[in-house]
Formats: C-alpha cells, structure tokens, sequence
C-alpha cells in the first residue's frame, strides 16, 4: 500500500444493463508509467472519467495518496493533485498557447479570485508558463492561438496543461494520438523525465511508445481488466494477443 | 485590438463633446438623450460581464435595473414625504440623497444577483436563461401589485434626488454624475478582463469542462462575474429613476431585459464601449424612426436579423473593418 500513490478498488458503471466498467482493481506506484490498454469502447476513457469524478461511479473506492477521494467533486479531486488529458483535444480555443498554459498555474498560485491585478504583469506567472512551454516544445508558439495550432501542437498543449498543474498523479487519455515521429519522441522522454516526480497512468493505442515506456501494462476488454503485469508479461500473455494485441507482435 | 482602442478614445472624446455642444447651442434636450444612452449603457455593461465574457445568457437583468429604480424611487419618495420606511425591526426613513441611496443601490443589487445566481447557475444553456426570466417576472408582477408605491401606474419622486454642493437638476451636471458612473464601470469591466480572475472566466466561456479540470471553481467565478454585473446594471436602475424622475414596474419587465441584451449585441457582444455603442443606436433609432411610425421596432428586428447574420461581432466592429481598409 505504502508504494502506492493511487489506488482503485472494485469501480464500477453501468448505463442500464451495459456495465462501462466492471469492478475495476487498479493501481499506480511512485514513479511508474502504468499504461492501460484494450480495443476501443472497453471502457478506458470512462475510467478515467470516473477518477477524475466526471462521471460518478455506481460502487467502488478511490484511494490517492492514502486519502479516500471516492466522494470528493471533480474540482477538489483536480486540486489535490489528480491532472488530466481529454482524448479529444480540450484548450480554450480563443487564448494563446501561454494563456492556456497561464489559466492552468491559477489556481495553484492562489490568483483565481485576483480581481484587479492585470495578469499581464505577473512577471511569476509568465515565467512559469514559458518553462512549461519550452518543455513541450511549444515555445516559439506561444502568442499564437491555440485555435490556430496544429492537432499535433494542440496534443502538446494539452499535456503542458496537465503539467502545469503540478499534480501528484497524471491521467493522460491517448496523448499521443495524431502525433509525428518528432512529437511522439518528445512526448516519450517527457514522460520519462515527469514520472518520477508524477507517476502516470497512460491509455495510449500506440503500441510501440507503450512498449518503450510503460513498467508496467494493464489490459481491458468489455469494462474489465483481464490482465496486468510487465511489458514482456502482457507481450507473452496469450489472452491478451486474442483480444487485443493479436499475434503479430 | 488596437483598432478598437483608437475607436474607444473616440467615443470618450463624443461623450465629453457633447455637454459643450449642448451648452453652446442650448439644447438640453439633447443631453438628456446623451444621459439616457449613458445610463442604458452602462446597464448593457453590466450586462456584457455575464454574458459577452462569460457566456451566461441572462435573460433577467431587468431585475437588477428595476431593483436599483424602485429602491431610488421609494427611499426618494420617503424622504419627500418625511415618512419612515418602516419602523421595525428599527426606524429607517429615507433619502433623497444620491451619496446615501448609491451604497444602499449597490447592496441591494448585489444581494439579488447573489439570490438569482445561486439558484440560477446551477443550470446551464436555455434552463438559465428561462430561470432568470423568471426571477425577472416575479419581481415585476410584485412590483404591480405593490399598491404603496403606485402598482401598475409606478411611482413619481418629482424632485431628481440631491448630490452635494451641485444641482442635479441642471441636465449637464447630471450627465456629468452619470458620464461619471459610465467611466467607473468602463473601469471596472476593464480591470476585470484583464487580471486573472477575467481570464478564468472569459475561458469558462469557451471551454467550462477544462477550466474545471485544471481545478478552478468554475460556480464561484460564474456566481462573483453574475453578482458584479448585477450591481452595475443595478446602479443604472437607481441613475434612470433619477433621469426621469419616476419608475414603474414597465422597467422590471422581459420587454427591458431583452433591450439591454438588444444593447450588448447591436454593439457587439465582449467589448467594452459595445453595449454603449448600441444603446446609443437603439435611442437614435427610436428618435428618428419612432417619429414616422409607432412600430418602428419592425425596422430594429430587421437590423438585429442583418447584423447577428452577417456583422457578429457589432456595429462596433464595421468602424473597425473601415479603419483596417483605411490604413
């Protein structure tokens, strides 16, 4: 348990009679990338939904950091430290790369409810956000707007928004879907790089970064988790290769 | 952006324009018009903070303008009639002073933007907008069936309320107190927009579900947005009931909450002089149009439908297209 910065037990959905997830047990350790895997549908977007608390889950428990979350709102869980990405790209189209980048270090900062003080001159605040974006490698973009970004750029931005907020747990949603060879080579040793500090649980269909990335590999199929292990575990795991990796790897 | 401050300065320039204008040419009349656009505007922004910055649609803000007319009027009409308002649960009378009624303007606006948000920004889209409005009615029905302060007929205070050491009965000094408020919510829109506490709200705009993400209490940013744009439209209530020396429940109805949405769009929605901008149309139109024909609001439907279909953003914008074609 003490290895443990989050903990799921037993979460579960269901619209009607279709359970979206299915007493879902799953676990994510200091400094480790856990990635979750299954065919499209099986249920990853919406688990992470419910960690988040924007989808309520039906039964189960949420464990971060030894503090029960189970039944703390979407917000609170952001503030304690649960940062996340949208499958499909999630900025405020209007604002320029640094703002979005800006927008997400509020809250930390306790500058939310700064009524007067232009934010233009929080020298901190900008200072924050191009570290942050240097990172994404986003830099030279950031007065452009994030209506004007590339897909590929606007994946990035979506991670620096996630990064800003410090978190103690990152929960990335496909972050390197519609990415380049350059983009996805970026995001591989950010991950790397970030782990340590904040562990990650990763759903990703890019079989090739999750293999380079992740220690450990959970696979889910109809809203269950039909096998977890290392990569080379999964890899072997013939239950695995029928109901999603197939035999070519 | 540029464009549109350049455009702003001109409009300043107008306003300070126009008391001169009046006094050399002496025509109060027109100044009065001017101080009634001022006031209007000033309502439409209030107005533009909730709904051109941050996306809610109230449909209700006539309650915050009669709210801040009937509480002028009846503390005005107490102290007219050197009567105590009420006696208990302690004496209060009235006033007649601008400088005592403007505190007590603004509480009492920001209580019932504070009431109305609540309970109003639990919902979202069309269910807010139909919550509002409903507010909005009840305050107005009550208003008609309050028979102490005139009901259906409204209520006359006769004499425009007093401010020190000038005499608000003399049109430019009164545009001048209201050209005042103008300047202070331009100010204060101003500031807002650009600190942080703007730009969360300008976001929640645009993308609601991220702005939670990131850990920002979207509800208490919409309800603080919802409160502040309540009382400056509240403080256009008080500053109307002293211009026409009277207020009825007429200012209470969706008729005024949707000539103050009419303000914000004509003069285009999130930006700052917009609402102004479209009061002053909207006024002009009535003046001119109104005297060929009573329904002249048959040729404002028809603008309003030409304008939203092909120049959204405002009358504002089309100077600023014409200045970029200039240079």
């Amino acid at each position: 348990m003490k290895n443990k910065i989050l903990n799921i037990k037993s979460l579960s959905k269901s619209y009607g009679a279709f359970k979206v997830t299915d007493e879902i047990t799953i676990d994510l350790h200091f400094d480790e990338i856990h990635a979750l895997i299954g065919p499209n549908g099986a249920g990853k977007s919406t688990l992470i939904k419910q960690i988040v608390g924007s989808v309520k889950h039906d039964i189960g428990s949420i464990i971060l950091d030894q503090e029960d979350i189970t039944d703390l709102t979407d917000i609170e869980r952001a503030k304690i430290g649960i940062s996340r990405t949208f499958q499909v790209s999630s900025i405020i189209p209007q604002f320029s790369a640094i703002d979005n980048i800006i927008l997400s270090l509020l809250d930390k900062s306790n500058k939310t409810f700064q009524l007067f003080k232009s934010v233009k001159n929080n020298k901190e605040l900008y200072l924050n956000a191009k570290k942050i974006l240097k990172e994404i490698e986003l830099l030279e973009k950031s007065d452009v707007s994030a209506s004007d970004l590339s897909h590929g750029d606007r994946r990035k931005l979506e991670v620096g928004l996630a990064l800003a907020m410090d978190p103690k747990v990152f929960l990335f949603d496909e972050p390197m879907a519609g990415l380049d060879e350059s983009g996805t080579n970026m995001m591989i040793n950010l991950f790397k790089k970030i782990k340590s500090n904040s562990p990650i649980l990763l759903i990703e269909h890019d079989m090739d970064a999750v293999f380079a990335l992740a220690d450990r590999v959970s696979v889910i199929n109809y809203g269950k988790i039909v096998a977890t292990g290392t990569v080379d575990e999964i890899r072997q795991n013939e239950l695995v290769r029928d109901v999603y990796l197939g035999y070519e790897i | 952006m540029i464009i549109e401050k350049f455009l702003n300065k001109w409009i300043l320039f107008f306003l300070l324009l126009i008391p001169i204008l009046g006094f050399v040419l002496e025509e109060p009349y027109y100044i009065t018009l001017t101080t009634k656009v001022i006031i209007l505007g000033i309502a439409g922004i209030g107005l533009n903070l909730a709904l051109g910055y941050c996306g809610l649609i109230s449909f209700g803000h006539a309650a915050f303008f009669g709210l801040g007319g009937y509480v002028t009027g009846i503390l005005s009409f107490h102290a007219l009639n050197s009567e105590l308002m009420f006696s208990w649960p302690f004496t209060a009378s009235g006033s007649s002073n601008m400088l005592v009624i403007w505190p007590i303007v603004i509480i009492t606006s920001a209580l019932l933007s504070f009431i109305i948000g609540v309970l109003s920004l639990r919902t979202t889209g069309v269910y807010f907008i139909m919550i509002t409005l409903a507010f909005a009615q009840m305050l107005y029905f009550f208003a008609i069936s309050w028979p102490n302060y005139g009901g259906e007929d409204g209520l006359s205070i006769y004499m425009r309320n007093s401010f020190p050491m000038v005499n608000t009965m003399d049109p430019i000094t009164f545009y001048m107190i209201c050209l005042f408020w103008l300047l202070l919510a331009v100010f204060i829109s101003a500031k807002l927009i650009n600190s942080s506490f703007g730009m969360a709200f300008q976001a929640i705009k645009q993308n609601e579900e991220r702005v939670k993400s990131v850990g920002i209490e979207t509800f208490k940013v919409k309800l603080l947005v919802f409160i502040i744009s309540g009382t400056i439209t509240g403080l256009a209530g008080s500053l109307y009931t002293d211009l026409n020396r009277f207020i009825s429940p007429s200012v209470l109805n969706w008729q005024m909450s949707g000539e103050i949405m009419v303000f914000v769009i004509l003069g285009g929605i999130a930006r700052l002089y917009g609402p102004l901008v479209g009061a002053a149309f909207f006024i002009v139109l009535e003046q001119t149009l109104g005297g060929y024909t009573e329904n002249w609001q048959f040729w404002l439907g028809l603008i309003l439908i030409l304008e939203i279909l092909y120049v959204r953003s405002g009358i504002l914008s089309l100077f600023e297209k014409k200045l970029k074609y200039e240079k």
